[in-house]
């Protein structure tokens, strides 16, 4: 891995200033196309959707008219019962999916670190899954779990476990469950690779030693492993939870947002109140609301990430 | 036990039997996928399903690739992932040589900017961009697509493509540029060549996240003449028949291409996921 060097020397040609200044104008000519394409698709569009989200829509002949609405937007997207849902299951899909994902993963990894042969090999299978697109995974699932003539009650009634078919797509919990875990086996092996190239950052010796000085295998792992690991780790979680909050793709093909609207995240209900309700003030206070929450959150971690840092090296 | 003389018994080691079992269920879903794909259109919906295909047909794949139009589906996949590709590698280079080696006020806050907007979730900006495609006459076509997977992309591969620059040695820029050699001379012909792992690197998650994005190709490219493979696959069928024989041979096959990049690149893609973790 790559230690992140943020300063640069520059061009040190005796200290030439005209130079200096000339490959500076260089630069910015350089950079002057993505700077434009990523202002205008990405920092433009923010702004105007907080805009958006400030505003009464309406679709007239003449196109959409703007009318300033103060906070209407947002006192009544977050008034109204589908959005509070949506906001719950989000936040439970968010903790449950990168817990257990941040939990396999590491023993993925560890076996990872641990294989003497075959490593490639390991390695090659698992990034299947992460490239795979994720409409073809959520319609794979959807066939494994199908009620009538799915995979899954196949093996699940061979093995006695159930006496007659499951709908597993069919009643919440269920639906919500099932969810999980399609995304749980595509997105653990991205947390896994992660931690694994963190492992192999640690020197062997570390562990070495630890053997030496009689630590069992359990203790090493939770004395010198997971501590050595935490920078990664952390860096995985925040990764991950701002992916998970941002979920679309996997409910939207698996379930729609059913049974019902047991599956429905916030992007799913942003979408379908944009889109199919063509509610544009209230879909962009939505999107405006997941936006605030995902920074929100990037902010706490990082501010926590840098406490843990400072006490890790005091307590050392 | 270490002094076990049967080959299977040393083989057999605990990491070694964990990694099988996380092999198999990796796989398995997959295998089951492409299997099913194989089998007769009636087989499809039979329970308890038949473990092989019996008999073996490629029915499905006609009926993908004939009427059902997914060869249009996937051309337009590759149109807008290749040519999205090649611009975010073109300004992807131009700006991660600048921020890492040209004297640039600034450059630091500008690469957190870019930090920041990589971690912004899509949705926040469907809606505007759906409103300016509408103005600019621009829903269903390849342009799209095209600008905003670039500007999407551009900021985690100039990030991965300054680290690699920043590699290369200073003396070649300077032995170039006493030569009398242009910027751009020195840009393409001295420091690009160098930095081809870099371009790999950037080049195969570009190309990744393009070929499987659907949000925003649901939005603005959602008619039948521009539908990328995602849409096709998140649209077809019914709500209550999902034909699941055709959709497996459209999969198997839209798999493939990604499949056989993310292979052949392996070392690349963990080495970006390397730098994606530190970059966060």
């Amino acid at each position: 891995m790559r230690a992140l060097n943020l300063r640069t020397k520059t061009v040190s040609l005796g200290g030439h200033r005209p130079l200096k200044v000339q490959l500076a104008r260089q630069g910015w000519v350089f950079s002057a196309p993505a700077f434009f394409i990523i202002a205008g698709i990405t920092i433009f569009p923010i702004l105007f959707s907080v805009f958006m989200s400030l505003s009464h829509i309406s679709l007239t002949y003449s196109g959409f008219k703007f009318q300033w609405a103060g906070m209407s937007n947002y006192s009544l997207v977050w008034s109204n019962s589908l959005f509070q849902y949506a906001l719950g299951f989000t936040i439970i899909y968010t903790l449950v999916t990168v817990t257990v994902e941040l939990i396999l993963g590491m023993g993925v990894a560890l076996v990872l670190h641990k294989l003497t042969s075959g490593r490639g090999f390991l390695l090659a299978v698992l990034l299947l899954p992460w490239a795979l697109i994720t409409a073809i995974s959520a319609e794979m699932w959807s066939f494994i779990y199908n009620g009538v003539y799915g995979v899954l009650n196949a093996i699940v009634m061979g093995l006695g476990l159930a006496g007659h078919p499951v709908i597993w797509l069919g009643t919440p919990m269920l639906a919500i469950a099932s969810t999980m875990v399609a995304d749980i086996w595509k997105t653990t092996p991205f947390v896994a690779i992660i931690l694994f190239a963190g492992l192999q950052m640690i020197s062997s010796e570390v562990f070495e030693a630890a053997s030496i000085d009689g630590a069992g295998a359990w203790q090493a792992f939770w004395r010198i492993t997971l501590p050595l690991l935490k920078p990664t780790l952390l860096v995985a979680l925040l990764f991950r939870t701002l992916q998970a909050f941002g979920v679309f793709d996997l409910p939207f093909v698996l379930t729609g947002g059913g049974p019902g609207h047991a599956t429905e995240s916030l992007a799913i209900l942003s979408y379908q109140v944009l889109f199919e309700d063509l509610s544009f003030g209230p879909g962009a206070a939505i999107a405006t609301s997941t936006t605030l929450i995902v920074m929100a959150v990037a902010f706490v971690f990082l501010r926590v990430f840098r406490v843990q840092v400072g006490d890790s090296e005091s307590s050392t | 036990m270490k002094k076990s003389r049967s080959k299977i018994r040393r083989w057999l080691t605990a990491s070694n039997v964990f990694a099988v079992m996380i092999a198999i269920i990796a796989l398995l879903p997959l295998l089951w996928m492409v299997d099913t794909s194989f089998k007769p259109p009636l087989a499809v919906g039979q329970f308890p399903p038949s473990l092989f295909p019996h008999p073996f047909t490629m029915a499905n794949y006609d009926s993908a690739f004939g009427p059902n139009n997914f060869q249009r589906f996937i051309l337009n996949s590759a149109v807008v992932s290749l040519a999205s590709t090649l611009c975010v590698l073109l300004f992807g280079s131009m700006a991660g040589y600048s921020l890492g080696r040209l004297p640039m006020r600034g450059r630091i806050g500008i690469l957190v900017v870019l930090l920041m907007i990589s971690v912004f979730p899509e949705i926040a900006v469907i809606s505007p961009l759906y409103l300016l495609m509408r103005d600019l006459g621009w829903l269903d076509s390849y342009q799209a697509l095209i600008v905003p997977y670039t500007a999407f992309n551009l900021p985690f591969a100039i990030w991965i493509l300054r680290n690699y620059f920043l590699t290369i040695p200073k003396e070649m820029e300077e032995v170039g540029r006493i030569d009398g050699a242009s910027g751009w001379r020195i840009l393409f012909q001295i420091i690009m060549p160098q930095a081809a792992p870099g371009l790999f690197v950037a080049g195969t998650f570009t190309f990744t996240a393009c070929w499987t994005e659907l949000l925003m190709a649901i939005s603005f490219d959602s008619s039948m003449s521009f539908r990328t493979i995602p849409v096709g696959i998140a649209l077809f069928g019914s709500q209550f028949t999902v034909p699941y024989g055709t959709l497996f041979a459209a999969s198997t096959v839209a798999i493939l291409p990604v499949a056989i990049l993310v292979l052949v690149f392996r070392r690349s893609v963990v080495s970006g996921l390397t730098q994606g973790a530190v970059k966060g």
